[in-house]
């Protein structure tokens, strides 16, 4: 479902005033404005969500993309093949996995850059966008080293804007929660969203609002606490920087280890960053979903992280070649052609399906498609 | 059910036969009920005992004095104790003993009774951890069994978790090897009538044969059994019934209850989750001593099993009301990665000390020690975790580079990744109040704990300013380190120095310490031994440091904590110790 253009003004100007306002119009929004709960889809012809009849099996579709934030050609090849896959199969979201905005973020909350590299690539494609911020959305160069965490603050700032073009994009807070389907006692599913860059940067941000005792820990107890109260029958969490990884940067706890000479943060490897998602995540999530290396992976699930999947999709605009393919096993990777990963969830499976895009021409096929069971299933209990 | 059956039963979990009676008779009570833990101590164990239980029946026996090891407590909570005794009794097996407990030594005061079994399975080692009414309290224990009565011991329970607690003191001990002088610490130890507890932070005995890692001017007044090198369970059981018929050894633990964990000797030397330097091929599958060691360390020491199914883990926590967490860790066998020897694999990211398991739950720990409102937080372990090194440099995680030569890759130096993991959380959390005592190393220490303390950026040597914690070593109780004085002096001289986190060291003096805690401080006094070569009746103090509430660096102190007001008394003395 896309709108046409001179629609989306409209809603633009009838809905200005208020976010939900917007999304009641059929702009297919999320409840957006801030930490409501979103019931994304509600009217869209390709949702099959049926709220009024609470025995319906609930489903949900949404599209996992990122590292797309360049503007250039790549990222209107992936926004071309995401269009034809929601029309096809349908879709409820959008979940950007962080670099939203190359190559070092914006730099205000008019920045037109908001407009080049999200609103024009995606406008066609009508949906609410979860984003996350990635290290060059907090960087101050163009090496993504992410010693500027306050720039990743417009960005929080451009989901509260008035005056922003369109109503798709949801980051109400630099790391927060989000609820989807909420019709019934229990969400059908809550995503946990990382903001990974204050705890992983290349560089030290000397702005110490953003060191582990002011941020990083207080972030942790925080996710721990959300996931643990959660009562979402699905629980996903995006981060930008992987757990673990194929591509260049590499696993967390040896993050970048060929580049990490240069860089002057002592936890550039992620070795806290590890723990974190370990102590959040491992075995409450569904799944971990991360970009940061261009590519796409599906990984097996790692020993620490216990029956969480662990996805790669950082393809969304460039491509990065492997540093050491076999670094861990992997259910299916790619790393030649840009590419977005679609998932539906039932009540008790997940299917994925794993979309490459060709660099050269922009075709569309699929890379991988799997059926699996929900990973977590049992509820997993707070230690005393 | 019959009878006989329930009441072997509810003795082999340390129920009191005060709750039996007081169900009437027991018959109906359910068959599972005697899991200790459970239970409400309140209703289940009033604090006045039930009529006299019927006694067990005991074989008739007609040889010497059973209770040829003493008696034992430990792992204190705050209405349990592990109680420990054994029987030598030969020819019998399947032996009642009975427990009693009271407020007192003369027993006028009971408040327990029980029976439990010395069977030849445990090496005839009883352990009961029965329900005591109150937190806080000294009580005194003793056994009885075949017409005999064992020496009277005394322990402690913990303070209630949340109870306000002003004062405690805990000894702490380590690398007692028994061919290596006589157990004079042990004995100074027995006295302080002011102990909460005594930590003992493992080495507590020694895996190798007669001769080989021993005075050997003792080999006459202090050899060992078995005198080959231990290897078997059986060989175990034997090293640790030797070690327990010495006196001062006994006596320490007849006055004290002793929180316990293991370090390598225990095993064997420098031992890691599936190996040790001092194991080959030839003495069998590592896996089969581990096993062995464990077993016997399970029987002979008054710790609890928290994990039946896991009895590798001895990783445990002690809440002392809001004054103390007290955390023992496993450094040796629950996740340790075999030891290396240079600088670069010494970072390898992919090694670790505590195992994924143990280090996660110790984090949670210290969240759930600072959420509960503990004063201070004391990691028990065994290992040093602040660097030794020749020269300490700053270190740059980045280029895996600096630190400083390292000398002894066997202790947190030889993990760094753990090492980084631990401190970085300590940083993250800006967690007050952490103290981390070691043992294994021989000799006293006095350190500042900073993630990178040849960085003056981050530490400032002369003021402690970016310590994140504070470290203090207990020496050994005879275990040497530094031949003479003089040369520890020398070392001290050249070491000090070279470690900007170093406050003092002494690699001379055997001996032990007594952390003191109260809300303002954390304060360590070491006392050392004029000599462990012969019996002797002295010690001097040697240092004190503390750390002051919130201040997370050591100052020194010029004199020891004063003791305890009002401590209870000692068990009195018993008649002489037993052949």
């Amino acid at each position: 479902m896309s709108l046409k253009r001179r629609d989306f003004i409209r809603n633009l100007l009838i809905g200005g005033a208020s976010v939900p306002v917007l999304s009641a119009c059929g702009g297919g929004g999320g409840g957006g404005g801030g930490d409501q709960a979103a019931t994304p889809g509600q009217g869209g012809q390709e949702t099959g969500n049926t709220p009024d009849t609470p025995e319906a099996p609930r489903t949900l579709r949404f599209i996992a993309v990122g590292d797309t934030g360049s503007g250039g050609q790549g990222q209107y090849q992936v926004a071309a093949a995401m269009e034809a896959v929601v029309a096809e199969r349908g879709c409820d979201l959008v979940l950007i996995t962080g670099d939203n905005i190359y190559e070092a973020g914006v730099t205000a909350v008019d920045d037109p850059q908001f407009l080049e590299k999200f609103e024009y690539p995606y406008q066609n494609l009508d949906l609410p966008f979860f984003l996350c911020l990635g290290n060059h959305d907090c960087a101050s160069t163009v090496f993504g080293g992410g010693s500027d965490n306050q720039r990743g603050d417009y960005q929080v700032m451009y989901h509260y804007s008035r005056d922003r073009y369109s109503n798709k994009w949801h980051m109400p807070a630099r790391f927060y929660s989000q609820a989807f389907d909420t019709s019934r006692d229990t969400p059908f599913l809550e995503l946990f969203v990382v903001d990974s860059n204050p705890l992983t940067s290349f560089y030290l941000d000397r702005d110490e609002n953003f060191n582990w005792a002011n941020y990083g820990y207080p972030q942790q107890t925080w996710m721990k606490r959300a996931v643990g109260k959660s009562q979402a029958h699905w629980k996903i969490a995006m981060t930008h920087v992987p757990y673990r990884s194929n591509g260049k940067h590499g696993n967390a706890g040896d993050l970048d280890a060929h580049l990490r000479w240069m860089f002057n943060n002592p936890d550039a490897d992620g070795l806290r960053y590890k723990a974190f998602l370990e102590e959040c995540f491992a075995d409450r999530a569904d799944l971990l979903l991360t970009g940061h290396d261009h590519s796409l992976q599906w990984l097996q699930p790692a020993q620490a992280m216990g029956r969480t999947e662990l996805m790669v999709s950082g393809a969304g605009a460039k491509t990065d070649d492997f540093k050491d393919a076999s670094r861990n096993p992997v259910r299916y990777q790619n790393d030649s052609e840009y590419g977005f990963v679609w998932v539906e969830l039932n009540e008790d499976s997940m299917t994925t399906v794993f979309y490459q895009v060709s660099p050269e021409d922009g075709s569309v096929r699929i890379g991988h498609q799997e059926t699996r069971a929900k990973p977590v299933t049992a509820r997993v209990l707070e230690p005393a | 059910m019959k009878r006989r059956e329930f009441l072997s039963r509810s003795a082999t979990a340390g129920l009191s036969l005060g709750v039996l009676s007081a169900c009437g008779g027991g018959g109906s009570s359910s068959p599972d009920g005697g899991k200790p833990g459970t239970d409400n101590p309140g209703t289940g164990n009033p604090g006045q005992p039930g009529p006299t239980p019927n006694a067990p029946e005991m074989p008739s026996y007609g040889g010497p004095d059973p209770f040829q090891h003493g008696v034992a407590s430990g792992d204190p909570l705050a209405n349990q104790v592990i109680l420990w005794t054994r029987l030598t009794a030969a020819g019998l097996d399947e032996i009642p003993v009975i427990v009693e407990v009271a407020r007192d030594a003369t027993f006028a005061t009971p408040v327990y009774q029980g029976v439990g079994y010395a069977r030849s399975q445990n090496d005839f080692t009883v352990k009961l951890d029965p329900l005591l009414p109150e937190p806080e309290t000294t009580y005194f224990y003793r056994f009885r069994s075949l017409g005999f009565t064992s020496p009277v011991g005394r322990t402690r329970t913990a303070p209630a978790p949340g109870a306000q607690v002003d004062h405690l003191r805990l000894a702490v001990v380590s690398c007692s090897n028994l061919p290596y002088g006589w157990f004079n610490a042990y004995a100074r130890v027995a006295r302080r009538a002011d102990l909460d507890a005594v930590l003992h932070l493992g080495d507590y005995i020694y895996e190798y044969a007669q001769g080989e890692y021993n005075d050997a001017d003792l080999a006459g007044p202090r050899p060992v059994d078995p005198p080959h090198e231990i290897i078997t369970l059986d060989d175990y059981r034997r090293r640790y019934a030797c070690y327990r018929r010495d006196p001062d050894l006994q006596e320490c633990h007849r006055q004290h209850p002793f929180i316990c964990v293991w370090d390598d000797h225990e095993i064997a030397n420098d031992a890691w989750m599936d190996g040790a330097e001092n194991h080959n091929e030839g003495e069998g599958d590592f896996a089969d001593r581990k096993r062995a060691a464990v077993r016997a360390y399970y029987e002979w020491m008054p710790i609890r099993m928290g994990f039946p199914d896991r009895d590798m883990r001895i990783y445990r926590r002690f809440d002392y009301g809001d004054l103390l967490t007290l955390v023992m860790l496993d450094t040796r066998l629950i996740g340790r990665d075999p030891q290396v020897d240079s600088p670069s694999e010494a970072r390898d990211r992919n090694r670790q000390l505590l195992g994924q398991d143990q280090r996660q739950w110790l984090f949670e720990q210290l969240e759930y020690s600072r959420g509960r409102g503990a004063r201070w937080h004391v990691i028990g372990q065994q290992v040093m975790l602040s660097p030794l090194t020749l020269g300490t440099l700053p270190d740059t995680p980045n280029w895996d580079l600096g630190g400083g030569a390292q000398l002894n890759y066997d202790q947190w130096d030889g993990y760094q990744t753990s090492r980084r993991a631990l401190l970085g959380r300590i940083e993250a959390m800006a967690l007050d109040n952490t103290v981390v005592l070691t043992g294994d190393i021989h000799s006293s220490w006095a350190m500042d704990v900073s993630a990178d303390p040849g960085n003056p950026l981050v530490y400032n040597r002369f003021t402690g300013q970016g310590s994140l914690a504070v470290e203090f070593v207990t020496p050994a109780v005879t275990s040497p380190a530094a031949p003479s004085k003089a040369l520890s002096d020398l070392a001290r001289a050249a070491l000090v120095p070279l470690n900007p986190h170093l406050k003092w060291v002494d690699l001379f003096h055997r001996g032990y310490l007594v952390l003191d805690l109260t809300a303002e401080h954390c304060k360590a006094d070491w006392f050392h031994l004029n000599t462990v070569s012969e019996p002797d009746d002295s010690e001097f103090f040697a240092r004190s440091y503390l750390t002051r509430d919130g201040q997370n660096h050591v100052e020194r102190a010029s004199q020891p904590s004063a003791p305890k007001t009002a401590a209870p008394p000692l068990a009195p003395a018993t008649q002489g110790i037993k052949p």
